[in-house]
């Protein structure tokens, strides 16, 4: 019953995902300095935060940032943040 | 008033209490550790999983039946909790209420523990990676805003003297930004904001989801219709949509229920004809928080 209730709301979600390899982890771009996305969305669907896990020499200061959905249902699947990504690195799908 | 005022307001609103800005209830949690932890982690409490949730996709969550509401009821207890608070990768305890501009003068001239600061928003940063200086913090709170460089304003002064931090407010206030002030954790409070939706970390819960993480305010905006000159100004200011342009009666109409009592539309209004008048004088809307 439980899986046939989750299902039936899975199906309508909207799914994002960013390559940590293009962008943030202090690998890619740093997505302090490039936050395109963030700012093209209207609705605000992303955050920008460390990296949980990662190794700072500084914890007060932390360097790898990366980028995450947090909202997804609040995306309007309007695209702006894929056409805006210069790496390329953001897919969403329906 | 509220539930809050009557335990924790000696008579008064719970945010004019100067008791809670009171150093010693830092010092009686812990609060300098707690904080300092939580603010150096700060953008990752969503993503972070305690208990095996985090908050990505919540609003799919609380679609799900009978499951969402149980989450949304944990949800709540954890904002709402009044225990001393264990763990800094939850926002135990952070809630908050909307403030009018006068609150926030009070608040800051008679209540507001030195130092006062004013640091640069973080969610305005972690939802779009801004640095804008509008958070204003007191005691305890401004010292560890102190060892975290990404929240130090790079141009403007930001330690600030009473008044200077008034001005500020004022500024902000000016700008159409939402005053709020928290409790972060309960019972200590130390963050007035200057809040600004759907950036807003605090006010997207009760907006997009129907969570309770803030109160609307004490106060309720109220027409001098007979001041009114109808050039509707004040209807694009008002981030809630509370207020509409009537074209037959050619005078902007103020949804009551809709309205949170921020009063930055006031600012907007060329004859002053809004003004703000407490809660408790709609009797319908008197406890609806």
């Amino acid at each position: 019953m439980a899986g046939f209730v989750i299902g039936r709301g899975s199906r309508k979600r909207t799914r994002i995902a960013i390559e940590y390899g293009r962008c943030g982890d202090g690998i890619g771009v740093d997505p302090r300095e490039c936050g395109l996305c963030l700012r093209a969305c209207d609705p605000a669907v992303f955050l920008l935060h460390e990296t949980l896990g990662a190794r700072e020499e500084d914890p007060l200061d932390p360097q790898a940032w990366r980028i995450t959905a947090l909202w997804p249902s609040l995306c309007t699947r309007c695209g702006r943040c894929v056409a805006v990504c210069p790496e390329g690195a953001i897919t969403v799908w329906p | 008033m509220c539930d809050y005022c009557m335990k924790h307001g000696a008579g008064g609103k719970w945010y004019l209490n100067a008791s809670h800005y009171a150093d010693e209830i830092a010092e009686k949690y812990n609060l300098r550790d707690f904080l300092l932890e939580q603010y150096k982690n700060f953008e990752q409490i969503s993503v972070r999983k305690v208990g095996g949730f985090n908050a990505v996709g919540l609003g799919y969550t609380l679609r799900i039946p009978i499951i969402g509401r149980i989450v949304k009821r944990i949800a709540e207890r954890m904002l709402h909790s009044r225990r001393p608070p264990t763990n800094p990768f939850r926002a135990e305890g952070h809630i908050g209420q909307v403030v009018p501009l006068e609150d926030a003068e009070e608040i800051l001239r008679t209540c507001a523990a030195e130092p006062i600061i004013e640091k640069n928003c973080m969610c305005r940063y972690m939802s779009r990676g801004v640095k804008e200086a509008c958070c204003i913090n007191f005691g305890v709170m401004s010292e560890i805003i102190d060892k975290l460089p990404r929240f130090i304003p790079e141009k403007e002064k930001y330690h600030l003297s009473r008044e200077e931090a008034i001005e500020r407010f004022r500024e902000h206030n000016r700008k159409g930004y939402i005053g709020t002030i928290w409790f972060g954790p309960f019972p200590y409070i130390n963050n007035l904001c200057s809040c600004e939706s759907p950036e807003c970390a605090g006010l997207r819960p009760r907006l997009d989801f129907g969570v309770m993480s803030i109160y609307k305010a004490e106060y309720l905006i109220d027409l001098e219709v007979s001041a009114c000159r109808g050039c509707g100004d004040c209807v694009s200011r008002c981030p809630f949509g509370a207020l509409r342009m009537d074209r037959s009666l050619g005078r902007p109409v103020v949804d009551q229920n809709r309205c949170y009592g921020c009063g930055v539309c006031r600012h907007v209004c060329p004859t002053g004809a809004l003004f703000l008048v407490p809660r408790d004088h709609f009797p319908a809307l008197a406890g609806s928080y």
